[in-house]
């Protein structure tokens, strides 16, 4: 799905994971819907047009363009934001409300707006970037085994006991 | 079998841990019980991984709350209400309560603690931390002119710890346990020869080990006493390496290996692998005696006494169909003998509200916690955090000792799980890393995985002395939807206690400066626990620790049931539960409580022998 896979290349470069791990996650055609849902396709197209112009972030230049065309925009950057929290956090955050004054959907009726914050299915927790990021398992999830708490948690880079 | 007639040996209220002891045991015995229980049940689902509606579904529940605070896994029920840690705020100073959420609260403190109105009750989400009392804890009057003595002493109850121990299926080492190591007698604590706890200790976390050699003989000195800091690994009701052939009740995984903990790091609110101890286990071995009832939906909230015997001659319940709407029966039932086993406030209300029990006018006063107070900050190197139970040591040196005469002592928590309790971290500070410091993509990672590994909290479990002020109470004007009582608290904590956090700080901080980790800790005037002490600022928290509204003496006068924690008042009526202990000390209580519950269902049998 060619949404899909622009929803993917975008997440990729503002989570900081690469796309087959994100892929492996199996809950981004989740998150994508969620996205379709709670902001408007043009705002969306936008948000894509934009990043494919400014392309890899591997230089100073373009990580300057993308500060000021995506993170400082007052319209791409609050979605932007919320993109790399569903993906961290599994939760959609409302958008602020004067982005949504601007931005929102135009029937601004009830269900075109969540009526609070919320996590966005049990399976995305499970899958929540957050917990591989930090070393460890998603609390409840995921279990590591008996005793596993005994070894350091990052053996490469833990500093030595002795 | 079900008993049909309308009365039975006995009638117990509450099927938490406490009802679900005496329930077994007198099942077991051959006794017709019935346990009344206010919230909703289980159905077995607990035992059952497989159903539609089966425990997957508290899972689901827990997953998707945005709060995962201790209830969220368990349905809300406004019949049977319970306080969350969500209500809690400080009582405002321009109006006389705060009545946010279930308790109405006249302070000055808030009361920060809560519990769990459901089929198994507040062990659903307990920690499973299982300390025995030491020694000199039942003996607070008469060696530090403190709090109040116990009419039993540690010796005396010592094999009912035994069984409590073996019962809950605790995991622990009893030669580590006795404190043999630490160098302050005052700790030490006397295990009968050969005894061992029924499952090998649960391996120590990285970040224990890491305390354990950082922090070897160091002292801090109290009173011009000088005291040890040793990391010591602490007993949990969660199964560990089953000696011999113990084999623990109801949890997944290989009955061999001890159905063991396998690190899912949420004990607190739910283990989704049963691998932690719940009053459920209990509760399904006194059903399978055949002669236990245990009806849900059933709240108990008024006790008739018949003016002849001052026997409870009947107790009165409000039997609800369904959580969404509050259409009840009214019925009641008889017992030979009645078991109050609802917890510490709600057997206070319930004494409360039928006056009853109360002739010394000590019912729902006493009521202690441990204000629980955090320190937190990052690690000079990783040491592992949000991996494992969520305690498995602690720092028990500064447990007891001759500065108790002046403040309280505490029990040092070593939290495995980084910020979360004081930060709520993962989940609540990671919006802040993207909103507030920009950060995205490679740095965003980079910054959780080099930070969040260094995360590391202390909690320190403050004692609290009883004080015949800080109670509950109940007032007309406040009551839940059945009609029922809301519980109606005063609560502050004393400059004994605040005395004991100060303690607490330094002592901390001291341990910080030794480590080399980077002080994060902040109280803030706004948080609900903030108090003062010589100038300084502390924050406490509730540990869910509720003592001592009904609590056991030697003096029909000054407490509300005797040793064999029968009322004074009326033959055959025994509380059980946290609200009989005459002090709270550091331990967690419920091991305490169960061994005084095994305690008390014996003598309940033998006064049955009577009938
Ligand atoms: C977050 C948290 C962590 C904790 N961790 C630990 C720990 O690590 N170690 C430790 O020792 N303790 C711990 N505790 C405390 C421990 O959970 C309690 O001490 C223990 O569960 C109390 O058992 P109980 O049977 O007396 O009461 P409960 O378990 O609360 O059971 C009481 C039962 O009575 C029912 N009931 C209430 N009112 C009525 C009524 N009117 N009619 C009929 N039924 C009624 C309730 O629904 C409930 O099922 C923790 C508590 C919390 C909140
Ligand atoms: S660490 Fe996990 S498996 Fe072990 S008791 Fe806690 S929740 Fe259960």
């Amino acid at each position: 799905m060619y949404r899909l896979s622009d929803f993917y290349r975008l997440s990729a470069a503002l989570t900081g994971y690469e796309e087959v791990e994100l892929q492996g996650t199996g809950v981004g055609s989740v998150y994508c819907q969620t996205l379709s849902k709670w902001v408007r396709q043009d705002v969306i197209e936008a948000l894509y047009a934009q990043a494919e112009q400014i392309g890899a972030l591997d230089n100073d230049a373009s990580q300057a363009r993308f500060y000021d065309q995506i993170w400082n925009s007052a319209k791409l950057g609050p979605v932007a934001r919320n993109i790399i929290k569903m993906w961290y956090l599994s939760i959609w955050y409302q958008l602020p409300a004067d982005w949504n004054a601007l931005y929102g959907v135009d029937d601004f009726s009830a269900d075109k707006q969540p009526v609070e914050d919320y996590v966005i299915s049990s399976n995305a927790y499970i899958q929540g970037l957050v917990w591989n990021a930090l070393g460890s398992h998603p609390m409840g999830a995921k279990q590591p085994g008996y005793g596993t708490w005994a070894f350091p948690g990052d053996t490469a880079k833990t500093h030595n006991l002795d | 079998m079900t008993h049909h007639h309308n009365d039975y040996d006995v009638v117990i209220v509450g099927a938490g841990i406490a009802g679900a002891i005496m329930a077994k045991q007198l099942g077991e015995q051959g006794k017709h019980v019935l346990v009344l229980e206010a919230g909703t049940g289980t159905d077995g689902r607990f035992f059952d991984q497989g159903k539609e509606q089966g425990y997957e579904s508290y899972m689901e529940r827990f997953f998707t709350a945005m709060a995962k605070i201790p209830n969220a896994p368990y349905p809300n029920n406004p019949n049977a209400p319970q306080p969350l840690v969500t209500d809690i705020q400080k009582p405002p100073l321009d109006k006389p309560v705060s009545d946010h959420g279930y308790f109405v609260q006249y302070g000055p403190d808030p009361f920060a603690s809560t519990y769990t109105r459901s089929e198994g009750g507040t062990t659903l989400h307990w920690l499973g931390t299982c300390l025995r009392m030491l020694p000199e804890d039942f003996e607070l009057q008469s060696r530090f002119g403190r709090g109040r003595d116990w009419p039993i002493s540690y010796q005396e109850l010592q094999p009912w710890y035994e069984i409590a121990e073996q019962h809950i299926g605790v995991s622990a080492n009893a030669d580590v346990q006795n404190y043999h190591q630490i160098d302050n007698p005052s700790v030490q604590l006397p295990f009968a020869e050969n005894y061992n706890y029924p499952m090998e200790q649960i391996p120590q976390s990285f970040l224990d080990q890491y305390l354990a050699k950082g922090l070897q003989g160091m002292q801090v000195n109290i009173d011009d006493h000088t005291y040890p800091i040793d990391v010591v690994a602490t007993p949990q009701g969660r199964n560990g390496m089953p000696r011999g052939d113990y084999r623990p009740v109801g949890a997944v995984g290989n009955p061999d290996l001890g159905q063991r903990c396998a690190g899912n790091s949420n004990c607190v609110p739910i283990c989704p692998i049963q691998a932690k101890y719940s009053a459920l286990k209990t509760l399904e071995q006194a059903k399978q005696t055949g002669n236990v009832t245990i009806e849900t939906q059933a709240v108990a909230y008024h006790l008739a006494v018949d003016d002849n015997t001052q026997n409870i001659s009947k107790v009165h319940y409000k039997r609800y169909h369904s959580t969404d709407s509050a259409a009840f029966e009214d019925k009641a039932v008889t017992g030979k003998i009645v078991v109050l086993a609802a917890h510490a406030v709600e057997n206070a209300k319930l004494l409360l509200a039928s006056n009853v029990a109360n002739s010394s006018d000590q019912v729902g006063r006493n009521l202690m916690d441990h204000p629980t107070m955090l320190t937190w900050g990052l690690m000079p190197c990783k040491i592992g955090a949000f991996r494992g139970p969520g305690s498995t040591s602690g720092i028990p040196s500064l447990r007891g000792g001759a500065f108790r005469a002046d403040q309280a002592a505490f029990r040092i928590e070593i939290g495995n799980w980084g910020w979360s309790w004081p930060e709520g971290a993962p989940i609540a500070t990671v919006p802040d890393l993207i909103d507030k410091q920009g950060l995205f993509g490679p740095a965003l990672r980079h910054k959780i995985a080099e930070e969040y590994p260094r995360m590391f909290r202390f909690g320190f479990l403050v004692e609290q002395l009883p004080d015949p002020d800080n109670r509950v109470t109940i007032d007309d004007q406040y009551r839940d939807q059945l009609g029922n009582y809301r519980p109606v608290i005063h609560y502050k904590v004393t400059d004994y206690t605040r005395a004991g956090m100060a303690q607490a700080k330094e002592v901390s901080d001291a341990i910080f400066q030794r480590l080399g980790v980077e002080p994060f800790t902040q109280y803030k005037t706004s948080d609900p626990g903030y108090v003062q002490y010589q100038g300084k600022g502390y924050v406490y928290n509730g540990a869910g620790h509720l003592v001592g509204t009904h609590l056991m003496g030697k003096d029909p006068t000054d407490s509300v049931v005797n040793r064999d924690q029968r009322s004074w008042d009326h033959p055959n009526l025994y509380l059980v539960g946290c609200g009989n202990m005459p002090t709270i000390a550091t331990s967690n209580p419920t091991l305490t409580m169960a061994a005084l519950t095994f305690w008390a269902a014996d003598n309940v049998l033998n006064a049955l022998d009577q009938y």
